[in-house]
């Protein structure tokens, strides 16, 4: 069957999310290659080539690859493009960090097929350990960069950045923030290209002097950077992605989602008529002789960003550089972020924007004796009602093993968090995350805790995790001879990002993985010489496992393997055929709902049941109640 | 309504994301411009899922404070978590079924009495359909259908510039066949109990 991307006709309108309009916007520009690394808000750009890959795969003709961490994403896609190939990287923001090294040097080196890097920034948290503005990286790099709003400009954008990159044979930023990846709005769909290698093939043609960085060409290679820089700064002031409208001496300029906000503010507020407004799509290098006669002619100019003032920066040095003493506004007026503060117009630094935020700047910025009023709601907010915390799902494994690791350890060991589902552990009464930097980390960073921290120190990460960056930290570990037992929760695929295979999988969606990368025999290749593997829903394994692994010194590796349970169900086509059944009220029932706090189960009135809907069948509780003496308590019954 | 800010919330793995997608693609059917967002993150399970629609060419996928005209909860107690969202009058369709947060089902939180909730909702809505969706759901076949029926109930309520035909509509061109005859009695259903709440 074919997919919806593919098979809907040009001029045709359809709804789709920001991220899938990335995707259709790519393959309109011919896209041949599409690398990444799943993490939310980007994780649907690259499952969704991967799906309309294998519905369509004869006129999808374009090469797509999960990658093990963004920086070898990055790296992939630099190579392709060197060969010619229109690639587009994918990864979070968080992700830019890994992609790092690369980024700064493929731009010096270029990328002659183009090359987009999509940046999926998080403006506050809703998924991620912190907010960073990755525009800041676009200034880094030296990438010009493209910010859509819409739907339609997801697929407008991703286009034109991969088509202007081609042109310019060098990297792109995309780059976009939560609200706009998760956006569905109504998409045009124009014509298909043919993919770029094959319409307009550019061979790799060996030139070190351009291509190999060694300090003596990267010299040159960086002027050339700036020279490159400089002739988009000009094309900048004639961008079709710049829009300017409105009269008055008072002007706005807006960029991201913050147009949004912005276009609704000034229609909520019915300002529209006395302010100047300027949009910017290409954001980096700013148009600056047309933001120089903005600022010649108007009073004020107030900037609506969302993360850091970057463009606040830049347009407030661009004032000064054209000695005009017109006000800039923004983030950095007054000395906080709010109200209260004296000269703030209540623009954060933090967080997300919305509508009421851009409309009380905005009003702030034609009256300065403004003072918003808090909105009039139905309702205050409720205090004190029972919140809803994600939780590791019922029958997930992870919370087997952990059960297990708390009946050994307890308070009395430090538990170094990874980025996954199973730092979800952190919640009681499992308490298993003591501390967490960032993907990758759990096994380097406890190594640094266990040098100087008495206790025990257990290490958690995923198979993906594991691949993505856990494996240089355990050879880091063993050629250290830390002191320290890694734990692999291995549920055989990517679970929070939605099931992406790793280099350890059985099967992916193209069927079955016939290389997978054995983590056990990793470990031992490594070094590491004490590797056990347990089936973390048997109890009593895990338990022999872990108390003989923490007596020996050194490195050790305990893999549970047990699949995600929503992928054993959703992809593998496990169908559970037994359920958890109390069959005995009474103190281990109630132990055993304290202690594994399975989101199964529930109290009803004194009595504990169990949700048969959101039971698995795995049995963890019937053997946490066979501990004690009413080793009845909890049976299993079949299902159906 | 010419312009309406529609706040849907409810629990991770209910079908709140995929009741959003078919009420923007009914609105987009209807000629209307629609835009839609979700905020979904950590919650694979068991967490709460909010989204949105705005119509009538509203660009911003967010809603603030005060500012939905029409809420819609999936589950009782996210209802009146997100009442604060509801500007003063407007209109609000929710369940009255409710599903456990992990706290309460371990003893340590109390599920806030639904009667409360219902009084809460009441006091503030021009509007209010208070219904037993996923029951309604099962009536019609599929427990997951009970979506579909607050959907209907809202729509009964001629807030929007399309009803529940339109939803109809949309229902039998976009789902996969199978599922089509069940939805439609869910949305009869909804539609049903929308009048019952008017009497």
């Amino acid at each position: 069957m074919p997919h919806p991307l593919m098979d809907t006709k040009p001029g045709e309108t359809r709804l789709l999310l920001g991220n899938e309009a990335i995707v259709r916007g790519a393959i309109e520009a011919g896209i041949d290659c599409v690398t990444c690394y799943p993490g939310t808000p980007s994780s649907e750009v690259p499952d969704t080539f991967y799906r309309v890959k294998h519905a369509a795969a004869e006129n999808a003709d374009y090469h797509f690859e999960y990658s093990p961490n963004e920086k070898v994403a990055l790296e992939v896609g630099g190579g392709a493009s060197l060969a010619g190939a229109m690639t587009l990287v994918t990864m979070k923001h968080v992700g830019v960090n890994v992609a790092a090294d690369p980024l700064c040097t493929i731009a010096y080196v270029g990328s002659p097929g183009g090359l987009v890097l999509l940046s999926a920034d998080d403006p506050g948290c809703h998924s991620s350990q912190n907010e960073q503005d990755n525009r800041i990286y676009g200034r880094l790099a030296g990438l010009p960069v493209f910010e859509p709003a819409t739907a339609q400009e997801c697929k407008d954008m991703a286009k034109e950045a991969l088509l202007f990159s081609r042109r310019t044979g060098r990297p792109v930023l995309l780059r976009t923030t939560t609200r706009v990846n998760h956006i569905r709005g109504p998409v045009v769909f124009g014509d298909v290209s043919e993919p770029a290698r094959k319409a307009d093939p550019k061979p790799f043609v060996k030139n070190p002097s351009k291509y190999v960085p060694i300090p003596a060409f990267a010299r040159s290679m960086r002027l050339a950077l700036l020279d490159h820089l400089a002739a988009v700064s000009a094309e900048a002031e004639q961008s079709p992605w710049m829009t300017e409208r409105g009269k008055g001496d008072v002007a706005v300029v807006a960029t991201g989602i913050s147009r949004a906000y912005m276009n609704d503010a000034l229609e909520m507020t019915g300002l529209g008529d006395t302010i100047r407004v300027l949009e910017l799509g290409l954001t980096y290098p700013l148009p600056e002789k047309r933001l120089a006669s903005l600022l010649g002619e108007v009073k004020k100019l107030l900037v609506l960003e969302e993360g850091e003032p970057v463009l606040e920066r830049e347009i407030r040095e661009l004032a000064k550089r054209a000695g005009l003493d017109t006000e800039v506004l923004g983030k950095m007026s007054g000395v906080g972020h709010d109200f209260e503060h004296e000269g703030g117009i209540g623009l954060p630094r933090y967080g997300e924007y919305e509508t009421r935020v851009a409309a009380n700047a905005l009003q702030k910025l034609v009256d300065p004796s403004f003072t918003p009023e808090a909105p009039a709601t139905a309702a205050e907010p409720v205090e004190g009602l029972p919140t809803r915390p994600p939780n590791l799902c019922a029958g997930c494994s992870h919370r087997a093993l952990y059960y297990a690791v708390r009946q050994q350890f307890g308070d009395n060991a430090v538990y170094s968090s990874d980025i996954g589902c199973y730092t979800l552990g952190i919640l009681p009464p499992l308490s298993c995350a003591d501390f967490l930097f960032c993907m990758g980390s759990s096994i380097s960073g406890g190594s640094g805790m266990a040098r100087f921290d008495k206790r025990p120190v257990l290490a958690f990460i995923g198979d993906s995790t594991f691949f993505h960056s856990g494996i240089t930290g355990l050879v880091n570990a063993v050629f250290n001879k830390h002191n320290v037992l890694l734990v692999v929760l291995d549920n055989r695929t990517t679970a929070m990002t939605g099931h992406q295979p790793n280099p350890g999988v059985d099967a992916t969606l193209a069927g079955e993985n016939e290389v997978k990368v054995d983590i056990e025999a990793v470990c031992r290749a490594v070094g590491v010489e004490h590797v056990r593997k347990v089936n973390p829903n048997k109890l009593n394994a895990s338990l022999a496992a872990l108390s003989e692994l923490a007596e020996l010194p050194g490195v050790k590796v305990l893999i549970a393997e047990e699949p995600c349970v929503l992928f054993a169900r959703r992809s593998m086509g496990r169908k559970p055929t037994v359920i958890a059944d109390v069959a005995e009220q009474g103190p281990a029932v109630d132990a055993c709902l304290e202690s594994l706090a399975c989101p199964a189960f529930y109290r009803e009135d004194s009595e504990v049941a169990v949700d048969p809907v959101q039971c698995s069948g795995c049995m963890v509780c019937a053997q946490v109640t066979k501990e004690s003496e009413e080793s009845g308590a909890i049976k299993a019954r079949k299902r159906g | 309504m010419e312009k309406a800010r529609i706040f849907l919330t409810g629990v991770g793995g209910q079908g709140t994301l995929t009741a959003t997608n078919l009420l923007a693609q009914t609105a987009l059917e209807q000629g209307i411009y629609v835009t839609s967002g979700e905020i979904h993150g950590m919650a694979q399970r068991g967490g709460v899922v909010v989204s949105t629609i705005l119509l009538g060419g509203l660009k911003s996928p967010k809603i603030g404070p005060g500012e939905a005209d029409i809420l819609i909860g999936f589950e009782p107690l996210e209802t009146y978590r997100g009442l604060p969202y509801l500007v003063p009058n407007g209109v609000v369709v929710s369940s009255t079924e409710s599903v456990a947060p992990v706290a309460v089902s371990l003893g340590k939180a109390e599920y806030p009495d639904i009667t409360i909730i219902e009084h809460a909702v009441r006091k503030v809505a021009s509007r209010a359909i208070l219904m037993p969706a996923r029951s309604l759901g099962k009536k019609a076949g599929a427990i997951q259908s009970g979506n579909i029926a607050l959907l209907a109930a809202m729509l009964a309520t001629d807030v929007l510039p399309f009803g529940v035909d339109a939803l109809k509509a949309t229902i039998e061109r976009n789902l996969n066949p199978k599922i089509v005859g069940v939805n439609l009695e869910a949305a009869n259903l909804g539609a049903e109990a929308a009048l019952a709440s008017n009497a």
